[in-house]
């Protein structure tokens, strides 16, 4: 549906601003309150501000532990990614190049897993990581979202069902092992894939809240979106330097959408068709 | 090397995902089973079984029935209200026009950060004091007193659906834009040669052929919607009263905060019927339609 005159496409690039415009509205206003005091805030919250002054993007820095909480947020999502992934890739192999009865079974147990809401294992899993010493520890949060290798190992297997068996076959008649065939062969394979599986992991880690609010309590463990809902109390009154605090942990996520928009398009794509 | 060793080789590989998804999701869910039956309160490792009690004090607890019926409805009306906005959205976005890719991005960008974040910033622009941005605007231009966005009980669940929708359409209208991607052109060559004007190409090619996009993006939402947590927490906390508390909110201030281990596994088994139920019921039903206009 691609037709259309010159006449026509002017139209829609019209009829879209307001539009547009007023879905990116939300960020503009916190961007240009950032630089405001509470009370031209309170009066003029639309306008550009009188005098641009830049001192909450200190004070924020100063009063709270943001550097720390965004290490933290970076050190959980990292490690959890990339263990979410190979768990799941690693799962996918024997499924894929082993298949049997056993196996079969087993896909059917973790496809169960995709209708089980977090909020029903809620409880047991604090009792759980309490008794294991678990909570307030990044290490803890991280072993907890290894559940969510089952999403991973779906998506591959997906994708590793297309891919030509005979390379794999040849390696093993020249004598690689089990184990060698899967590092050398099928993971560099699975490149396209696994960078799907990254992005949506990242996304769904780096901006959860029910987790880190439930099992880290202490302000030195929690992440960037924990910051936010901590600072949320202590700044209440004072919105400018809240929208300072919102845009400085907008940044990375600009810049991660920024770098990644075509794959995290191509991921929903991929990930809609085949789920 | 032998077949049964070779056998071995290969289950290994599935060791560390049964450990992990038996832990961390198995066994959770059988314990919230047994729990749900018992009167555990957390503190004393002992427990009594008590039948049905805890589900039956599900229907007499307020904080609970208003978690069900908001979750519900803010279910329902979030997936309707996105997919109404997300079609015609991704048909537009699909057309050829100069700033297409700026609008896709613009769009698109909200469901990308945290929906925590993303309530907050509509906290500030729904503030139902008169400093609100959106009473200051309807004062400006139609000289209307302050409105109380997150403290009426009907508006607070009408700002929190469309907040969620503003974060939400963008991304659906993505997955909607793929699959009208994936539409070969000759179907709407052929039907423009036997004069059928835009609109009946719409109804006639593009909508049908849109139906299996509709039942995964439909799946997505209402199981989505059904675990909602952080929007409505973030804009009002839940209220006023209980009037915009969330399943979750419930499970976790029964269960972790008052540690009524028994009532909140009950709430949390019947969560899971509820999603298992409405997504049996919708994917089947969506299935079914998507056969009948084929």
């Amino acid at each position: 549906m691609n037709g259309g005159t010159a006449g026509r496409k002017w139209l829609l690039d019209v009829l879209m601003l307001p539009f547009g415009l007023l879905t990116f509205f939300p960020f503009y206003l916190i961007l240009i309150n950032t630089v405001k005091t509470p009370t031209e805030t309170a009066i003029n919250p639309m306008s550009l501000p009188k005098n641009w002054d830049f001192s909450n993007y200190i004070k924020v820095f100063e009063e709270t532990p943001l550097l720390r909480s965004f290490g933290n947020s970076l050190f959980i999502t990292v490690i959890s990614v990339l263990l979410m992934v190979l768990i799941g890739a690693m799962a996918a192999y024997p499924v894929v190049y082993n298949p049997n009865r056993l196996n079969k079974v087993i896909v059917v147990y973790l496809l169960a897993g995709f209708l089980i809401p977090f909020q029903t294992t809620l409880i047991p899993l604090f009792e759980l990581m309490t008794d294991f010493g678990l909570i307030n520890k990044l290490w803890g949060l991280i072993i907890l979202y290894m559940g969510g290798a089952v999403f991973v190992f779906f998506l591959v297997s997906g994708y590793m069902r297309t891919l030509p068996k005979e390379l794999s076959e040849a390696a093993i008649i020249d004598g690689c092992s089990v184990w060698g065939v899967f590092w050398r062969i099928i993971l560099p394979l699975l490149q396209p894939i696994t960078m799907t599986s990254i992005i949506y992991q990242t996304m769904w880690i780096w901006n959860d809240f029910l987790a880190p609010m439930l099992f880290l309590n202490s302000q030195d463990k929690a992440t960037l979106v924990l910051q936010v809902y901590k600072a949320k109390g202590e700044f209440s009154v004072n919105w400018p330097l809240f929208m300072t605090l919102t845009v400085i942990v907008l940044v990375p996520i600009f810049i991660f959408f920024l770098f990644m928009q075509k794959h995290i398009v191509k991921g929903i794509v991929g990930g809609a068709i085949k789920g | 090397m032998s077949k049964f060793l070779r056998n071995v080789q290969f289950q290994i590989f599935l060791l560390p995902i049964l450990f992990f998804y038996t832990v961390f999701t198995i066994y959770p869910l059988l314990k919230s089973l047994l729990l749900s039956f018992t009167d555990f309160d957390g503190y004393v490792k002992e427990y009594n079984f008590v039948g049905l009690a805890n589900y039956m004090k599900i229907f007499q607890d307020d904080a609970i029935v208003s978690g069900i019926s908001y979750t519900l409805i803010f279910a329902i009306a979030s997936t309707v209200l996105i997919t109404v906005v997300a079609i015609p959205l991704a048909l537009i976005l699909d057309q050829n026009f100069a700033t297409r890719n700026l609008h896709r991005a613009i769009f698109f960008f909200p469901s990308i950060p945290s929906g925590l974040l993303l309530a907050y910033i509509w906290g500030f622009i729904l503030a139902p004091i008169s400093s609100g941005v959106l009473n200051k605007v309807l004062k400006t231009l139609f000289g209307l007193g302050p409105q109380p966005w997150l403290s009426d009980p009907v508006l607070a669940k009408v700002s929190t659906i469309v907040v969620s929708a503003w974060a939400g359409a963008g991304w659906h209208a993505v997955l909607y834009l793929a699959f009208l991607q994936a539409i070969p052109k000759d179907y709407y060559e052929a039907a423009a040669i036997d004069g059928a004007s835009r609109w009946q190409q719409i109804r006639s090619i593009t909508l049908p052929l849109l139906a299996p996009a509709m039942t995964v993006s439909v799946m997505l939402l209402l199981t989505g919607g059904l675990k909602v947590f952080e929007i409505p927490l973030a804009l009002t906390k839940g209220g006023p009263g209980f009037e915009t508390h969330t399943i979750t909110q419930v499970i976790v201030l029964r269960g972790i905060t008052e540690v009524q281990y028994g009532l909140a596994s009950a709430m949390s088994i019947v969560f899971f019927l509820i999603v298992l139920v409405l997504a049996f019921v919708q994917v089947s039903w969506m299935q079914k339609r998507e056969e009948g206009i084929q």
